[in-house]
């Protein structure tokens, strides 16, 4: 049963399962704990962005290097709109802001069922084919997943540890009470936080469209998943976030090959909910 | 004087961190007893570890000779141990009244069938808890803010509020955690005289604050508390002259307001 | 704190007679209470009458059926908590009853009963965990419990029939095959519902339910034992959620796991805020609303759902309140133009 076929399958699918995962569960996990809104349109976003990567890649025909971004990116600043219009409303406001925007998670689905009907669609893969790597079998498609994962999460580190705005945007993830009083334009840094958890959402939407299909409803696995990683990682944190997409990618991964998928969504959100009852600020979160 | 209260080597620990170590002293019937200390030496952490909010790490708490420890608040209010919190807690949208009568739940609640039928025991249960709460709200001259929104009334009011919701649960001890924090020495002297009559009730009272003067003038007995130990046990008095409380916890402040 | 003490009385300022005024004033608008309840009930119950068209006939059993739904979820909103789970308890009640009388031949009455019980018992099983969360996670867990429950529906094709559901459910009873017979056997249960959950938010319940949401902390030093109360009020909430969904599958003669979603769930959390959630006249409203305006937009049925999320959007921004917060405003306003 362990064939090197069997092995090589389950590392790189969970390997990109969870790279796709945590960059999902950072994008809401920012919005988080820097606003405090719990982002119920989150899966839209992913959705959004997979119609972004449809268009540029598939229908345009852009190089796929430049599309994948330029995709995620087209989608994040033309939901600055949506920061003004819907998401400045729900900030610090934890209650409002889930119902409120499940109110936006609905309009845009069904937006999105207007403009592109309810029809499944599916991205051109970027490469077909397999890499052989010693006894390991692996798929092409998703090793260029995971390097894309890679490349985004590096990029976002580097921004959150070297940059003044990504120092600025940690301080009032803390506090943001004290990231006001030592002069920080938290106006500013809610929009470029709404912005950088957008495009790592679109962009995580894009390959997961690539990978499984593209529809207006597609949205709802990625919404949980960005729960359960976020749950499971502590809510606001954002290694809990990275560690959390690691645990589920890798759990779904040989779950879902040895005893199907079914079996292996029962055990991801029994466990999670298990967790949130003898330990709800998570893995690597805070107790309130 | 019976021992209504007693603790026996209380310890919290969090993470590894004593916020309270090994600590003992007991409540005599109708006794003030005063738990003083600075900020941070652990005084809420006692009040939780005793009302049943927090579960001790170590230790004994016995309530009218039983033992309570870890026991949830509803039970230790149950049977008389009731306690109030540091920052003024009310219903702040409910008038006072409402307030004072969700305080007499325990008079009040006739049980999940009888209140819904309203049968006679659940009516008589009403009357008494009216009966109660406006005995409660005329004895601390609340009547003419009775139909008052709490949370509009200034803050000494609601600090007195907070003390008739805990009354009202009839206990044999309260518990009142910094009642006068945050307010003017005027208020801080209504809010004693209040707890003196209190005690004039019947009821036993533990208090805690740092506000040394407000404790000394009020309590027969003082337990002075620094990161999380026992300090001084004594008559308010002779607490005060002990040179270890003077030196180790009030230090300057004490001898600037003794100069005073 | 809100922002609301300008339309409180000030210390000082109330008198006796000011008391005294109040409470005629309280007396004139229960008054106006009764009557609005009696005109509702009376058009309730003459709607039928009004009209041939057996379309706007099962509008009205379908509102009143999903009032039971709205209303028991009410009751755990007032606890303090929302529940992202409903449907799924609906859902429950709803199998249970239904294959107790397919496979098993039971009485409905006995089935009906079987399937409250079912449901109960899962929010008994679950509710001393679950309960103990606050706000955030508990609507968390719920979410992802509801999904499970749904996924039980789905998988288990045994016995539920998988994504197939089940087929050609009998009428209650053969009486109740008529329209407009059941639409006056589901006005009953609806009022029935309305009237216990009113009666348990006026009693000392009530009472205690409004302390442990507004400080459950103080009202656990009052002697309230505050998760014995919320798990109570949950199984019974549940219940009457199974009691939904058993009555809709014998009304629609189907049932599949696409009733008993997140989006099900969700419509009942939306009925409860977009009336209003601090009454238990909201959730009337909202099941009004949330059933009668689907109908409204027939053959748009995209742009419907568009729309309500907007209303959604616009209603949490504005008016948290929901639609009660919105008369009260407005007879606020009117009450200042007069003066």
């Amino acid at each position: 049963m362990l064939s090197p076929i069997i092995i090589g399958q389950v590392i790189v699918n969970g390997l990109s399962l969870s790279a796709i995962y945590v960059l999902i569960a950072l994008g809401f996990t920012l919005l988080f704990g820097i606003m405090r809104v719990v982002n119920f349109a989150h899966g839209a976003f992913a959705m959004l962005g997979g119609y972004a990567l449809y268009y540029l890649y598939g229908k345009y025909a852009l190089p796929y290097p430049l599309a994948v971004p330029l995709a995620a990116l087209i989608v994040a600043v033309l939901s600055l709109v949506l920061e003004t219009l819907v998401f400045r409303w729900f900030y610090q406001k934890m209650f409002q802001s889930m119902i409120g925007l499940l109110g936006l998670n609905m309009a845009l689905m069904f937006s999105s069922v207007i403009v592109w009907d309810v029809y499944e669609r599916s991205i051109p893969p970027a490469f077909s084919g397999v890499l052989r790597l010693g006894g390991l079998i692996l798929a092409a498609d998703r090793l260029m997943v995971i390097g894309i994962a890679i490349i985004a999460l590096l990029a976002f580190w580097l921004f959150m540890t070297k940059t003044r705005y990504g120092v600025a945007m940690r301080a009032t993830a803390d506090d943001v009470e004290i990231a006001e009083a030592q002069g920080i334009d938290t106006r500013t840094i809610y929009r470029l936080a709404f912005l950088v958890a957008i495009f790592m959402t679109a962009l995580a939407g894009g390959l997961y469209a690539q990978i499984y299909a593209l529809s207006p409803f597609m949205g709802e696995r990625p919404l949980i998943v960005a729960f359960v990683v976020v749950i499971l990682g502590g809510m606001g944190s954002i290694p809990g976030a990275a560690l959390g997409g690691v645990i589920l990618g890798f759990t779904e991964s040989i779950l879902s090959t040895f005893y199907g998928a079914a079996v292996s969504s029962f055990v991801s959100f029994g466990v999670v909910i298990a967790l949130l009852i003898f330990r709800p600020w998570g893995l690597l979160g805070k107790p309130e | 004087m019976s021992t209504l209260l007693q603790v026996e080597g209380l310890t919290r620990v969090y993470g590894g961190l004593r916020a309270v170590g090994d600590l003992s002293f007991s409540v005599g019937q109708n006794e003030i007893l005063g738990l003083i200390g600075p900020n941070g030496a652990g005084k809420t952490t006692v009040v939780n570890l005793v009302s049943g909010v927090v579960k001790p790490s170590a230790g004994r708490v016995a309530f009218k000779n039983e033992d309570v420890t870890g026991m949830a608040p509803h039970l230790l209010a149950r049977r008389g141990l009731v306690r109030t919190f540091q920052a003024t807690v009310v219903y702040g949208d409910r008038t006072v009244r409402e307030n004072a009568m969700r305080g007499a739940y325990l008079t009040l609640y006739p049980g999940f069938v009888a209140t819904l039928f309203d049968t006679p025991a659940a009516k008589r249960k009403r009357e008494a808890a009216e009966a109660l709460v406006s005995e409660l709200l005329d004895w601390l001259e609340l009547t003419s803010v009775a139909d008052t929104i709490a949370g509009s009334m200034p803050y000494g009011y609601q600090k007195t509020l907070g003390i008739v919701i805990a009354l009202a649960a009839r206990p044999s001890l309260i518990l009142l955690d910094e009642p006068v924090a945050g307010l003017s020495a005027h208020e801080t002297d209504q809010v004693r005289d209040t707890i003196k009559r209190v005690r004039e009730r019947g009821i036993t009272v533990v208090v805690i604050d740092h506000n040394m003067r407000f404790i000394s003038g009020l309590c027969d007995r003082v337990v002075v508390i620094a990161h999380g130990q026992e300090l001084a046990q004594g008559a308010p008095r002779d607490v005060l002259r002990d040179p270890k409380v003077i030196e180790a916890y009030l230090g300057k402040s004490y001898a600037a307001a003794r100069a005073e | 704190m809100t922002d609301t003490t300008s339309e409180t009385v000030r210390v000082g300022e109330l008198g006796p007679t000011g008391a005294f005024e109040r409470k005629a004033q309280d007396a004139g608008n229960h008054r106006v209470r009764n009557l609005l309840i009696l005109a509702f009930v009376a058009f309730a119950a003459l709607w039928p009458l009004v009209h041939e068209n057996t379309f706007l006939l099962t509008m009205g059993t379908l509102v009143a059926l999903s009032v039971i739904g709205a209303t028991s979820l009410h009751l755990i909103i007032r606890t303090g908590h929302i529940s992202f789970a409903h449907a799924g308890f609906m859902g429950v009640g709803a199998y249970v009853c239904v294959l107790l009388v397919m496979k098993l031949q039971l009485p409905f009455a006995v089935s009906l009963a079987g399937g409250a019980a079912a449901a109960a018992a899962l929010a008994l099983l679950i509710g001393p965990v679950v309960l103990r969360l606050t706000g955030k996670y508990f609507v968390l867990v719920t979410f992802l419990l509801g999904e499970i429950i749904r996924m039980v529906f789905v998988e288990w094709t045994s016995m539920t029939g998988g994504s197939n559901g089940i087929f050609g459910i009998p009428a209650p009873y053969p009486a109740l095959a008529e329209p407009h017979a059941f639409y006056y056997f589901a006005l009953a249960a609806a009022l029935l519902c309305v009237g216990f959950c009113a009666r348990i938010l006026t009693s000392e319940v009530g009472r205690a339910m409004d302390s442990v949401r507004e400080s459950e902390r103080v009202a656990q030093c009052s002697g309230i034992p505050a998760l014995q109360l919320k798990v109570t009020i949950f199984v019974i909430a549940c219940a009457l959620a199974g009691v939904h969904g058993a009555l809709l599958a014998h009304f629609l003669h189907y049932v599949d796991p696409s009733s008993f979603g997140m989006v099900d769930s969700l419509n009942l959390v939306v009925m409860n805020v977009i009336g209003g959630m601090n009454h238990l006249i909201g959730p009337i409203i909202g099941s009004v609303f949330l059933t009668i305006l689907p109908e409204l937009l027939r053959g748009y049925v995209e742009l419907q759902r568009v729309i309500f999320g907007i209303i959604l959007i616009v209603v949490m921004a504005a008016l948290p309140g929901g639609i009660l917060e919105l008369t009260a405003r407005v007879r606020r306003l009117l009450a200042s133009r007069r003066s």
